[in-house]
């Protein structure tokens, strides 16, 4: 399964917004409306949610016409593609998603042709829906699959706790180091989990265009 | 609308390939996939945080029924997802310089990608080619793949000393925190903001 790289899975989905000339404004630009205001930090749905190492939304307009000789074609849906780097399976991903955060799935993908009419609280109609919108992925790299979103986040806080105290440390007799490095190693284990997405960093340019 | 979240690009590239050539892609793909020292220039980059390509057939955009239209196209079309440290120029000179060769190999089935070398055509056909991202989650912006790698390695290395310290004596324990700090003191830099890079 070429989805699945250790034990990260990449969901690649690709669900056709509905084209309603009634709707004003258009469906798609209510997702992309509501997707400009969503949290990045430890409130966003996919930090609250279990399991998203990364994850991006991107509304898909059209295809893109590279000139003559190739043909020129078009969609006739737009779609919206969610690309998530998660851990586990792809059932109990979406299922953990369904039970966290039923309102956010239903506030995106209820611009969606097909999505459940009771949204993510009927978690069998979800699954299926997301199934029929997955595309399997042809080839996935990820350099880091062996740990999960909880274990990085771990090792990325202790890392700072550990370079403190080695430079804190220097040059003090090894009794006392070792004596001190047992009640850090007992206070790194009693801490709780920290939160995903709770350091932000701030970038004075954010869009990312080619000349970034 | 973001490509970037903290250290992080997202990038998202769609280029339409015809159908004919898409099986070479494929068995590339899963060569790549097999045999493992093939992915090794993609590792040695260490920039990368996830890739992938997923190849959609031209009939194979979903159709759920109900109001949608049937996508038919003439097309199978080869999306590209990249989450990489880094700017976007820094990204695609490295791929351009290092990995030319294996880039070649899987876009030059695509319709008028110009090849890896020179950048210029390539960067242009990128531009032309590349979705802005309208939602980018990462649940350590502050952190590099490096960064991710050294956290574990040191955490893996504290562990198996705090495991042990115990029942160390004084002299015993310096010469196992000695080899800690030997073995870790490339890896421990702090993460954070990353620099702003033109």
């Amino acid at each position: 399964m070429s989805s699945k790289s250790g034990n990260v899975y990449g969901l690649t989905l690709l669900c056709p917004i509905i084209d309603d000339p009634g709707a004003i404004p258009s469906h798609d630009l209510q997702i992309r409306a509501h997707l400009a205001k969503l949290s990045l930090g430890p409130d966003s749905p996919f930090a609250v949610a279990p399991g998203t190492h990364l994850a991006r939304l991107v509304v898909l307009d059209d295809v893109i016409y590279v000139g003559a000789p190739s043909c020129e074609e078009h969609l006739n849906s737009k779609y919206l593609v969610f690309e998530s780097n998660c851990d586990g399976d792809r059932d109990s991903y979406l299922t953990g998603l369904a039970r966290k955060i039923p309102d956010a799935l239903d506030a995106i993908w209820s611009h969606c042709v097909g999505y459940p009419d009771d949204g993510a609280r009927n978690i069998p109609a979800f699954l299926q829906y997301m199934k029929r919108c997955e595309i399997e992925t042809t080839f996935f790299f990820a350099p880091v699959n062996d740990k999960t979103r909880t274990q990085t986040l771990v090792a990325l806080r202790n890392k700072a706790y550990i370079a403190h105290f080695i430079a804190s440390h220097q040059g003090k007799p090894p009794a006392e180091i070792q004596r001190n490095i047992g009640a850090l190693y007992a206070r790194l284990k009693s801490l709780p989990d920290p939160e995903p997405a709770a350091i932000q960093v701030s970038r004075k340019m954010a869009t990312g265009g080619r000349n970034e | 609308m973001s490509n970037i979240n903290g250290k992080v690009y997202a990038m998202n590239v769609i280029t339409p390939m015809k159908p004919s050539k898409t099986w070479i892609l494929r068995l590339i793909f899963w060569v790549l996939g097999v045999w493992k020292p093939a992915q090794a220039d993609l590792i040695q980059l260490k920039f990368i945080q996830f890739a992938r390509w997923v190849i959609v057939p031209a009939g194979s955009f979903p159709y759920l029924g109900g109001r949608q239209r049937k996508d038919a196209m003439r097309y199978d079309y080869l999306f590209f997802f990249s989450n990489f440290n880094g700017t976007w120029n820094q990204y695609i000179d490295a791929f351009s310089a290092v990995l030319s060769d294996g880039l070649n190999k899987i876009w030059r089935w695509s319709e008028k990608f110009p090849g890896s070398v020179p950048v210029t055509p390539f960067k242009n056909y990128i531009t032309s080619v590349q979705y802005d991202t309208d939602y980018y989650f990462s649940a350590y912006p502050q952190a590099t793949v490096n960064d991710v790698e050294a956290a574990h390695l040191v955490n893996i290395a504290f562990e198996s000393l705090c495991t042990t310290a115990s029942s160390q004596t004084p002299e015993q324990f310096a010469q196992s925190y000695l080899q800690f700090v030997i073995a870790s003191q490339s890896h421990l830099g702090a993460t954070g903001e990353a620099p702003a890079v033109f």
